[in-house]
C-alpha cells in the first residue's frame, strides 16, 4: 500500500463515509418529490446539511450544497459580483486557488477592478493593504483562510468589521482550513464561506457554500427552486450525505486529530531535516495548519523527486498538475518571492486522517534516501548516490 | 526485482509497442512521455493549457494502464527550447539547414532523459527508434540500420557512443512497422492505426519560416538578393530562412527552366541559385564528428558510406580525420546537393561508424 500524503489534494474516504454512503445506497427518491421515498431523501439531505453546519457553527439554512469547492467559490465570486450593483471592485491575493485567480481574471475582462494585495515569504496576506484598498466601491474580499499550498493561516477575523462597515462582502475558502483547524461563521465574521467535501475524507464532487441570511447572492445556475434557490438541480444526495457524515467525523475527532497530526508533521520535519542538511520550510511555523509541509530539496526537481518517491510508494505533490498530468511550479511559492528554481524544487506533504506513525517513520526512511539518489542523478555536487 | 527501464513514450505506436515488449519480456517499465514543444499558439484565447491536455500523451497513458505499468508525463519544455529550438532558430540565420531531431537525440532524449533514469534507478532507458544495437565479443557496442530498412532511424542517433549504447535499448530494431502494428492491434492498443508523424514536432504545419519568424525578431529584416553563380543579381527574397540548399520550389523566380538552392550566404543575405547540374558536389566538410567505438579512424582514411540526409541514400566515400573532431569526406563519384547544418553519417553496411555536422560543400 502507498503511503498516500497528498491529503490537502483530496482524503481518502472515512469508514464512517462509507457507512453513511452504503446506508443510502438504495435511496431511490428525489428530494423535491412528494412521496415518501421522496421525504427519505429529503430528511438525509437535510441532516447532511445539518452535520455541515455545525462544522462552522452557522444555521443549517446558510448551506447551500454545491459540486465542490470550485463550484462553491464561482457561485460566491460571481454570484456576490452580480448582485453588487455598482460596486466594481474585488480585493484577494495572488495565492489563492485556481478556482478564485480563474474567475477573477474572468471579472477584470467585464470590467472590474482586481486588487490582489501582497503576501510576505511565509504567505500571509498584507492585512494593512487590503484595510487600505477597502472602499464604497468594494463590493467583495476573497481569501483562502489555510492556503493549500503552503498552510498559511489568514488572520482574517479582524478585517471583518471593515469590510462590513464599508457595505463589502467578506468570503472565505475554507476548504483546507474546515475540519483542521475550529471555524466559527460568527468568530470570523464572514459572509460566504467555502467548504469542500472531499478535503474531509467524502468523495469528490461535494462542496458547500455558507451564505449569511443576509446576504444578496445571484444564483449562477437556473431552473427549479432547490437550495433556497441559489443552486438549481436535484442535489447530489450521495455526496451530500457523505459530505455530512465526513464533517461529523472531522469535528468529533478535530480535539485529538489535530495534536496527533500536528506531532507526526513535526516527526517527519525532524527526521527529514536530520538526514537532509538544509532542508527549508516553506511557509510559517505557527499560525499553519499543521498536516501541511512545503519543503524545498536542495539541488533537485520536484518533478523528479515526485515520480521517484510514487515509485517508492510515497504519494505526495507539487504546484499543481495540468491536464496532461506534467507540474507546473507552485503559483504560490512564487507569490511569496521565491525564485522560481527553488518553487521547481519544492513538494507539498500533507497529513490527514489516514496518517499512521508507521507511515511517518517509513517516510523518514524513504524520503532521504530518495533525495540523495535523484541529487545524485541530477549532478548535484557534493551528493553521493545511495549508500 | 526486474530490470527497470525507463521508456520514453510519445503516445505513438513505435514508442507503445516498444512498451509493451519490454513489459512483456519481463522488465519493470516506467512510462515517460516528455513536454518538449513550448504552448502552442498563444492566439487560441483563453484556454491556458492547450499544449498541456495532448490526445498523443492520454493514448501513451492509456496503454501504460492497460499494460499496468507506472506513466509519467515530465516538463523538459525548457530545456527543449534552449538545446533545440534555439539552435534550430539560429542555424536557420546562419544560413544551414539544422536537423533538430539529432539535436533533440543528443541533448534530450540521451542526455537528460538518462539523469530522470537514473532518478528513479532506472538501467536502461528504451525508445520506440528503429535502429539496432549489437554488442561484440569485446564488449564493444555498435550501432547498427533496423531490419526494417524503409524505417531504419539509425541516421538520427549516430551521436550515440558507448557509454549511451550501453544503457539504451531499441526494442523494434528488429521489426518491421508492419510486425509493429500487428503488435499493436493484437494487444488492442487504440494507437495501432495511428498516422505516421513526419513533420518536426514543435513546428505546425511543416512551416519553418513563419516559425523562425515567430521565433526571431532579426528573421524579418535580412531579405536580401537571389543572385547566380556568377554573381548576377535575379531577384529579391524575404529572408534566408526561406530557403535550404537543393530546394526547387518556392524560389520565386520566373524562368522557363528550374533553379535550385546552391548556396546561402548568411553575412551577405545572399542566395546563389543554380541550374540542377550545378548542384552536384565532390564532398564535404563536417565538423563535431563523433565515433561510436571507443577509438576513431585515426590518420589514414577511411571507406564509408555517408548519408548526408535522412532520405537519401548513402554514398561511396572516403573519409580523412583533418582535426580531432573534423572530417573531409570525399564522394567516389559527384555527389548531390550539400545542405550545411545536415548530419553526415558514416556507414559500413549496416553499421553506424560515426558522423558529424555538414560544414560545407566541396
Amino acid at each position: 500500500m502507498p503511503i498516500y500524503l497528498d491529503h490537502n489534494a483530496g482524503a481518502p474516504i472515512r469508514p464512517a463515509v462509507r457507512a453513511a454512503l452504503a446506508a443510502i445506497a438504495d435511496c431511490e427518491g428525489n428530494p423535491a418529490s412528494v412521496h415518501r421515498s421522496g421525504q427519505r431523501a429529503r430528511r438525509a439531505l437535510e441532516q447532511a446539511r445539518m452535520q455541515v453546519a455545525r462544522l462552522i457553527e452557522a444555521d443549517p439554512r446558510t448551506i447551500i450544497f454545491t459540486s465542490g469547492g470550485t463550484e462553491s467559490n464561482n457561485l460566491a465570486i460571481f454570484g456576490a459580483t452580480a448582485a453588487a450593483h455598482g460596486r466594481r471592485k474585488v480585493i484577494s491575493s495572488p495565492i489563492e486557488h485556481s478556482s478564485i485567480l480563474e474567475p477573477l481574471t474572468i471579472l477584470e475582462g467585464r470590467g472590474f477592478e482586481i486588487v490582489k494585495v501582497p503576501v510576505d515569504g511565509y504567505g500571509r496576506v498584507d492585512s494593512r493593504a487590503i484595510l487600505e484598498a477597502i472602499d464604497s466601491s468594494t463590493a467583495l474580499v476573497t481569501l483562502g483562510l489555510a492556503n493549500s499550498e503552503v498552510g498559511t493561516i489568514q488572520e482574517l477575523a479582524p478585517l471583518a468589521a471593515s469590510i462590513r462597515s464599508a457595505g463589502a462582502l467578506l468570503h472565505i475558502d475554507a476548504a483546507q482550513a474546515a475540519g483542521r483547524i475550529p471555524i466559527a461563521v460568527d468568530v470570523l465574521g464572514c459572509d460566504l464561506m467555502t467548504l469542500s467535501g472531499h478535503k474531509l475524507g467524502a468523495p469528490p464532487g461535494s462542496g458547500a457554500l455558507f451564505v449569511r441570511s443576509a446576504v444578496r447572492l445571484a444564483p449562477q445556475m437556473a431552473g427549479g427552486p432547490q437550495e433556497n434557490g441559489y443552486r438549481a438541480g436535484t442535489p447530489n444526495l450521495p455526496g451530500a450525505v457523505g459530505f455530512g457524515a465526513a464533517a461529523e467525523v472531522a469535528l468529533a475527532d478535530l480535539a485529538d486529530e489535530s495534536p496527533r497530526i500536528c506531532n507526526l508533521a513535526e516527526r517527519l520535519m525532524r527526521g527529514l531535516s536530520e538526514s537532509i542538511p538544509g532542508l527549508p520550510r516553506n511557509g510559517p511555523l505557527r499560525d499553519r495548519i499543521a498536516n501541511t509541509l512545503n519543503l524545498t530539496f536542495p539541488g533537485v526537481l520536484g518533478e523528479s523527486m515526485l515520480i521517484a518517491l510514487d515509485l517508492e510508494g510515497i504519494e505526495v505533490s507539487m504546484g499543481s498538475a495540468c491536464a496532461a498530468g506534467s507540474v507546473e511550479p507552485s503559483h504560490v511559492l512564487i507569490a511569496m518571492g521565491r525564485d522560481p528554481q527553488v518553487a521547481r524544487s519544492s513538494l507539498r506533504i500533507s497529513l490527514g486522517w489516514s496518517t499512521t506513525a508507521a507511515e511517518i517513520d517509513r517516510a523518514i526512511e524513504i524520503i532521504p534516501r530518495v533525495w540523495r539518489r535523484v541529487a545524485a542523478a541530477e549532478g548535484i555536487a557534493g551528493v553521493e548516490a545511495t549508500p | 526485482m526486474s530490470t527497470r527501464v525507463m521508456v520514453a513514450m510519445s503516445g505513438g505506436v513505435d514508442s507503445s509497442v516498444a512498451a509493451a515488449i519490454l513489459r512483456n519480456q519481463g522488465y519493470d517499465v516506467v512510462g515517460i512521455a516528455m513536454r518538449l514543444a513550448p504552448d502552442s499558439d498563444p492566439a487560441i484565447p483563453a484556454r491556458r493549457s492547450t499544449c498541456c491536455s495532448h490526445d498523443d500523451f492520454e493514448d501513451a497513458r492509456r496503454v501504460a494502464e492497460k499494460l499496468d505499468f507506472p506513466f509519467y508525463v515530465i516538463d523538459l519544455r525548457a530545456e527543449f527550447a534552449r538545446r533545440v529550438i534555439g539552435n534550430f532558430v539560429s542555424e536557420y540565420l546562419n544560413g544551414r539547414t539544422p536537423n533538430p531531431c539529432v539535436r533533440c537525440n543528443l541533448e534530450i532524449k540521451f542526455d537528460r532523459l538518462w539523469e530522470r533514469a537514473r532518478a528513479i534507478e532506472a538501467d536502461f532507458v528504451a525508445t520506440g527508434h528503429y535502429a539496432r544495437i549489437l554488442r561484440d565479443d569485446e564488449d564493444i557496442f555498435r550501432l547498427a540500420r533496423a531490419h526494417d530498412l524503409t524505417k531504419d532511424q539509425s541516421y538520427f542517433l549516430f551521436t550515440l557512443r558507448q557509454a549511451e549504447l550501453a544503457r539504451t535499448l531499441f526494442p523494434l530494431g528488429s521489426m518491421t512497422k508492419l510486425q509493429v502494428r500487428d503488435y499493436a492491434r493484437r494487444l488492442g492498443l487504440r494507437n495501432a492505426d495511428k498516422a505516421e508523424s513526419q513533420e518536426i514536432c514543435f513546428v505546425r504545419d511543416n512551416d519553418y519560416a513563419r516559425f523562425i519568424a515567430n521565433q526571431a525578431a532579426s528573421a524579418a529584416g535580412c531579405g536580401g538578393n537571389i543572385i547566380d553563380e556568377s554573381g548576377r543579381i535575379l531577384g529579391t527574397h524575404r529572408g534566408i530562412h526561406h530557403f535550404t540548399v537543393g530546394q526547387r520550389r518556392g524560389i520565386g523566380l520566373a524562368a522557363s527552366e528550374a533553379w535550385y538552392v546552391r548556396e546561402i550566404r548568411a553575412g551577405t543575405a545572399e542566395v546563389v541559385v543554380t541550374r540542377r547540374d550545378g548542384l552536384a558536389s565532390r564532398g564535404l566538410i563536417a565538423n563535431d564528428v563523433r565515433f561510436v567505438a571507443p577509438h576513431g579512424p585515426g590518420d589514414s582514411p577511411l571507406r564509408v558510406e555517408a548519408k548526408i540526409r535522412y532520405r537519401h541514400p548513402a554514398l561511396e566515400a572516403t573519409l580523412t580525420m583533418i582535426a580531432p573532431d573534423r572530417a573531409e569526406v570525399r564522394f567516389a563519384s559527384h555527389g548531390p546537393a550539400v545542405s550545411p547544418g545536415q548530419a553526415c553519417v558514416f556507414y559500413r553496411q549496416d553499421e553506424v561508424l560515426g558522423g558529424g555536422f555538414i560544414e560545407r560543400a566541396l
